[in-house]
């Protein structure tokens, strides 16, 4: 089977996976759009998303099992009639099927967002990133702290408001959590 | 001067020996955090040498080495840790600043970048470069070896551990 036809064959899946999922999740989904690649974008209701992507990765039918990325954008200066100023956005993959979709979800600023990782496990350092770089909160999270950044840094630098030249120095090593001291005896 | 003509006793100022001891026998510490790194290890190999001019035995702990050649990008947070392995090097101590990530953040101007090691650290000797030619590492070397040889760090190493004792009291 040469290139194209591979091609073809995962679109019409990924096509008749998409009908079938605005008849299963249609009160959890807001609308739906394609790429210029020609992936669909599922745009979720918040208070819904993960319901949503539980029947994703659960349901035969999808069996989205892979989380490829999970990340986020600062929409500041989008649409006005958009609700939210941050999207995060789920990458998902099917080993089963060998499709790919991305499903996104609108966030204000002061709004929390239910986690992913009672869905999958991988979300857990991917949404302390999201929170490192943007300050989106994770509801429920196990361990929602700053991965990348320093913890005394103040600010969360991918925001478009973030100064990108403001430089935070600190002469001490950063202090290790009280936490992961503990494991280390244990 | 012996009967057959070998020498037996030199006569030279004891700063002058000091120094022409110290600029032979540069140990380094490598503080290679990215591909300058790469470059770091073409210029300790065979090809290029350094061994030729007495900074071969390459030390991966701080209290065994003094000259420290940071070469490669470093990020704010990398930057205590740097600060840490320069305190804890014995005197006397030279910084060699490799690349232009470490001289001065290079084209890493962002808010996550030390703009140049100099902010935390004081710097020899800095070779520019993106990474900068194993001739150009080499160049800087005999530049520092010559500041060295002119005595300018023995006055320096006495005002800094004076300082230190002042701190001490």
């Amino acid at each position: 089977m040469s290139w194209n036809e591979q091609i073809e064959k995962n679109q019409a899946k990924l096509s008749k996976q998409v009908e079938l999922l605005k008849q299963v999740c249609s009160d959890s989904i807001e609308k739906i759009e394609t790429d210029r690649d020609g992936c669909p974008i599922v745009w979720s209701k918040k208070d819904k998303n993960i319901t949503l992507l539980k029947v994703m990765k659960e349901n035969s039918d999808f069996s989205f099992e892979f989380l490829s990325d999970l990340t986020a954008y600062d929409d500041v200066d989008g649409s006005e009639e958009a609700q939210g100023r941050f999207v995060v956005v789920y990458n998902l993959f099917s080993l089963q099927y060998k499709t790919r979709i991305r499903v996104k979800c609108r966030v204000s600023e002061n709004e929390t967002i239910e986690t992913a990782v009672s869905v999958w496990e991988a979300a857990n350092w991917a949404e302390r990133e999201v929170y490192d770089m943007f300050g989106i909160q994770f509801k429920n999270h196990p361990d929602l702290r700053r991965i990348l950044m320093d913890v005394r840094w103040e600010g969360h630098p991918l925001r478009k408001d973030y100064y990108w030249r403001k430089y935070q120095l600190f002469n001490d090593p950063e202090p290790i959590p009280m936490k992961l001291l503990q494991e280390g005896i244990e | 001067m012996a009967k057959d003509g070998s020498p037996e006793i030199i006569t030279t100022r004891l700063d002058a020996i000091v120094t022409w001891a110290q600029k032979n026998s540069l140990w380094p510490l490598p503080f290679g955090t990215s591909c300058c790194g790469i470059e770091m290890m073409a210029v300790l190999s065979a090809d290029y040498d350094m061994s030729r001019f007495g900074a071969e035995v390459v030390r991966f702990s701080p209290r065994q080495s003094d000259m420290l050649i940071c070469a490669g990008t470093i990020v704010n947070k990398m930057a205590p840790v740097l600060k840490n392995i320069y305190d804890q090097m014995a005197d006397p101590k030279w910084v060699m600043a490799f690349g232009v990530c470490t001289c001065s953040g290079g084209i890493y101007n962002s808010y996550s970048v030390l703009q140049g090691i100099d902010t935390i650290i004081p710097v020899d000797i800095y070779i520019p470069g993106c990474p900068p030619s194993p001739e150009g590492v080499i160049h800087g070397l005999i530049k520092l070896q010559k500041r060295i040889q002119s005595g300018e760090y023995l006055h320096k190493e006495r005002q800094r551990s004076l300082l230190n004792l002042g701190a001490q009291k």
